[in-house]
């Protein structure tokens, strides 16, 4: 007999993660701010923690995978705003972001530098934490904020970021201002056997353009750590607006994303995740095609070592007629290492003229690495272009024999066709820095196989 | 058909197969699902005693397995389980002379034009009218080089090792809630057993027909193609149409030894009150080959996902699909492929096309075991959409654990093109005559792979679907 939820325990209550704990958290905040907690604190007690039953969660078993009781509450990491006292990972990271509209530094949930051209500033553009925006942007905090975009109703880890969101970026682009050079955000994780809740928010106004680079990074760490991030992105009417997430996490880290992005007519709101590090690594991608004209290109990258688990799970809606999304997903996978991808284009009954595409292809390099890919389609209306594929295979021997003919080892060949196979990605963004980093992580990677 | 011939002209405008007979049984159960029901079934089939507690066992699966929560709506099916006759009995007895079987049960198959597709084309013939084969011939040159070709309850009887032997070996009762109920009720169905070499050359064929209002018809098929055999067998199956629903369950089960080649064939063409729930999965070992040919026209509800397990080296497995989901239908199919041995091969094809309120679903597995080296799986899925209302989905399941193993699944969707269209139309044919080829095109890849009168009748049929379509 299926138990009745409601009368059931709430799931993944702890010592660390409760009600009182919400309550003694949000004490000094705002009513309007307490209220939001509590309500998605009511939301994630009465959603039952997913498992393998759910076609969702399928293939990664959370049972299994994270251990929510054995998670702390994070120290406040002390971190003077200065470059040269941060911890070497971070700097490095940090070094090669130079060229940038602006910057967020953050250590362990929290932001302690952000900085914005002069310029900008004064054409109203707002780059802020969103622990900041409390006080000095209630009012977009209130509009946007876990409401439309990514509520708590979302579901299990939506429900929980939004009950304990310690910080952030609040990033708002005014109509027709637009940013040549990217936003980069450099997150870093010091804390070993906690939970850290991150929300990302962009809000494009109608004609602005910005592209967003958050890279979140670590060492080894040495207990598993939770890194939960919310991300909300919101393309206004003629928008243009690219946000890449660069996951760099140690070995111990579970990361979990929820991503959702709002595309309005004429706009074009691009996204790009490349997972390298954790653990275990989730990603939930939603894409909203609302207005007609809107675009949506989602790319992601992923290389797994070690016993890496991978899991993306896309949907791409198209609600409003004549839009068009374009998905592709490469990843390369060794040793014990596994990914998951599950996709969806759904095509409403209002969206005609839809062309949508979605592509997932795997190169499996050793014996024991495992693949799989389940792109769905679900069509309601009838004048469409839609088609997806999926791939899995191993490095074609034909490139490296080439490759090996001209005069280069077999590793240096096999390094090749594996950067070739995942660089058709890279090659569709073309967003100065981010491909040079992206290459020299997956280079890096390379080395150690 | 000829050039220009309007689909009027055709004068197949109703679901030609809906007419209803004069119910006749001898026997029936009583309505809905029980263990005395399972016991008279066996009682009524004089089975060994191991059958019945097989059937027994297989209904406490059955009752302790949940009713599926995916693919397509089954939320009223728990009220037509209650309702339906599980076991109606036409006659006394099985007849293999035409001229023997009831005139009422030979004038229906009469009017399906079954005896006459056997006199030209086939092999051997059986016919299943509710819950028993009334009829089963085989022709005398195969009976003499060894084949059988009987009803299942004839090889359950007459060749009871062999049957012993490979019975519920290849899907289990425990496989899924439906294959747990036909293990408790089976009735009917056929025994095949191909002989070690032996190259039938003209198919073999199965007719299904549900006469009785809410009945449900379970038959079970057992296949066994020996070493070096090579064979084709067809099943149609058809039903009158009843404001009340009706139930489909069948299990099919197939054994297909080294170097041995088979070809299964379903045209579906339930009537449109039917739920139609099948498991059909064949073990092919190796250097084997495996066919399943899939055409689904009928039905209110098709679940239906032919297998291909192949176990042996060598292996090879093939399934071609065909949907045609007409308003109110959904046809939720597609394949399954599990690679579980080297250098095995695979390909799935599907072709759906959705009109009106029809919706049609594709959802396929393909899994790679680790050590299946050097696998090759490729799977493709066409889907074309008539109205703004039709509805089609994809769901493949990809799942590699061998990285040298090759998979490839491509799918698209599309609408009919008005290019396409308005090229047909400038030739001067009228927008309906345009369609009908256009679709016809469309699935030409999977009927020109049926025997000539079933791509006939199959292209009739989508004539017949398409009618009104445009507009």
């Amino acid at each position: 007999m299926p138990m009745d939820t409601t009368t059931m325990d709430p799931e993944g209550v702890t010592e660390t993660l409760n009600r009182e704990k919400v309550q003694a958290y949000s004490g000094p905040e705002p009513e309007w701010l307490k209220e939001r907690r509590s309500h998605a604190w009511e939301v994630y007690e009465k959603t039952p923690m997913p498992t393998t039953r759910l076609e969702e969660w399928r293939y990664t078993d959370l049972k299994k995978k994270l251990d929510l009781d054995g998670l702390a509450w994070p120290e406040v990491t002390e971190c003077a705003d200065d470059f040269d006292a941060c911890p070497d990972g971070l700097r490095d990271a940090m070094e090669a972001d130079r060229a940038a509209a602006g910057h967020v530094w953050g250590i362990d949930g929290l932001v302690f530098h952000i900085d914005l051209e002069e310029d900008l500033q004064q054409k109203g553009v707002v780059l802020t934490s969103t622990r900041r925006a409390v006080d000095s942007h209630p009012d977009l905090l209130k509009q946007y904020l876990a409401t439309e975009t990514l509520p708590p109703e979302s579901g299990k880890f939506e429900a929980l970021n939004a009950s304990f969101w310690t910080d952030g970026i609040l990033l708002y682009v005014p109509s027709g201002v637009r940013l040549d050079l990217p936003i980069r955000v450099t997150r870093w994780v010091s804390q070993t056997g906690v939970a850290l809740f991150s929300r990302t928010l962009v809000i494009a106004e109608p004609g602005s353009q910005v592209s967003l680079v958050d890279e979140i990074l670590s060492d080894d760490l040495e207990s598993q750590t939770l890194v939960s991030d919310a991300v909300e992105v919101v393309a206004k009417d003629g928008a243009q607006v690219q946000y890449v997430s660069l996951q760099r996490l140690g070995h111990g880290a579970f990361y979990q994303s929820s991503q959702r992005t709002l595309a309005q007519r004429d706009s074009t709101l691009d996204t790009l995740n490349v997972s390298m590090g954790a653990s275990t690594s989730r990603v939930d991608l939603n894409a909203q095609l609302l207005g007609p004209g809107a675009n949506s290109d989602m790319l992601g990258l992923y290389f797994g070592d070690d016993t890496q688990h991978f899991d993306h799970n896309t949907s791409q809606d198209h609600v409003a007629p004549n839009t068009s999304s374009d998905l592709l997903y490469k990843g390369a996978l060794d040793n014990e290492s596994r990914s998951v991808f599950r996709g969806i284009i759904r095509v409403h009954p209002k969206g005609q003229k839809t062309d949508a595409y979605q592509t997932n292809r795997n190169l499996l390099l050793s014996d024991n690495a495992r693949a799989d890919s389940l792109p769905n389609l679900e069509i309601q209306a009838d004048d469409v272009r839609c088609s997806h594929g999926a791939t899995v295979g191993q490095l074609d021997a034909e490139s490296r024999f080439y490759l090996m003919s001209r005069g280069l080892t077999r590793e240096q060949a096999e390094r090749l066709v594996v950067m070739g196979f995942l660089g058709e990605v890279l090659s569709r963004l073309p967003l100065g820095g981010v491909v040079e980093k992206v290459t020299n992580v997956i280079e890096e990677k390379l080395r150690q196989v | 058909m000829p050039e220009n011939e309007t689909l009027q002209d055709l004068g197949l405008d109703e679901y030609k197969y809906g007419f209803v007979d004069e119910e006749k049984h001898v026997f029936r159960t009583q309505p809905g699902l029980t263990e005395e029901v399972v016991r008279q079934i066996s009682a009524q089939k004089e089975e060994p005693e191991w059958m019945l507690e097989f059937r027994l066992k297989a209904l406490d699966i059955y009752n302790s397995k949940p009713m599926p929560t995916w693919g397509g709506d089954l939320s009223s099916l728990n009220r037509v389980l209650d309702d339906i006759y599980y076991y109606v009995r036409p006659q006394d007895k099985m007849e293999h002379d035409w001229d023997d079987v009831p005139e009422n049960i030979k004038t229906t198959f009469e009017r399906l034009g079954i005896p006459e597709a056997e006199q030209k084309i086939l092999a051997g013939v059986g016919a299943q009218y509710e819950s028993e084969m009334v009829y089963h011939s085989l022709k005398q040159e195969w009976e003499e080089k060894g084949v059988i070709f009987d009803s299942i309850e004839e090889g359950l009887k007459n060749h009871p090792e062999l049957f012993r032997q490979y019975f519920g070996t290849v899907v289990p009762s425990e496989d899924n809630k439906f294959s747990a109920m036909n293990s408790a009720v089976w009735s009917g169905g056929s025994f095949v057993y191909i002989p070690k070499g032996v190259e039938l050359e003209t198919p073999l064929q199965a007719y299904f027909r549900v006469n009785q209002e809410r009945m449900g018809q379970f038959e079970r098929t057992l296949i066994i193609a020996d070493e070096g055999s090579h064979a084709h067998y067809i099943e149609g199956c058809t039903a009158p149409v009843y404001s009340t629903e009706s139930f489909h369950s069948g299990v099919i089960e197939i054994v297909v030894h080294q170097n041995a080649r088979f070809r299964y064939t379903t045209i579906q063409n339930w009537s449109n009150n039917m739920y139609n729930l099948v498991t059909q999965r064949a073990m092919v070992h190796e250097n084997a080959s495996m066919e399943w040919l899939d055409g689904n026209l009928g039905s209110k509800l098709t679940m239906k996902y032919p297998s291909c397990f192949l176990v042996g080296e060598g292996a090879h497995g093939e399934i071609l699909s065909i949907a045609y989901a007409g308003n109110g239908q959904h046809h939720d199919t597609g394949g399954k492929v599990v690679h579980a041995a080297p250098r095995t091969t695979s390909s799935i094809v599907s072709k759906s096309i959705s009109r009106g309120t029809g919706r049609s679903s594709y959802r396929g597995l393909c899994k790679v075991y680790e050590g299946a080296k050097h696998a090759k799986s490729n799977v493709e899925c066409d889907a074309l959409l008539i109205n703004d209302t039709s509805r089609t989905d994809t769901y493949p399941y990809i799942e590699i654990d061998e990285r040298d193993a090759n998979v490839g699944h491509e799918a698209t969707v599309s609408k009919v093109g008005e290019e396409q269209l308005f090229y047909l139309m400038s030739r001067g044919m009228s927008e309906e005559e345009a369609m009908a080829l256009i679709v016809r095109g469309f699935i030409e890849p999977i009927a020109k792979e049926l025997p000539l009168e079933y791509a006939v009748e199959l292209n009739r049929l989508i004539d017949l679907e398409m009618e009104g379509s445009v507009g």
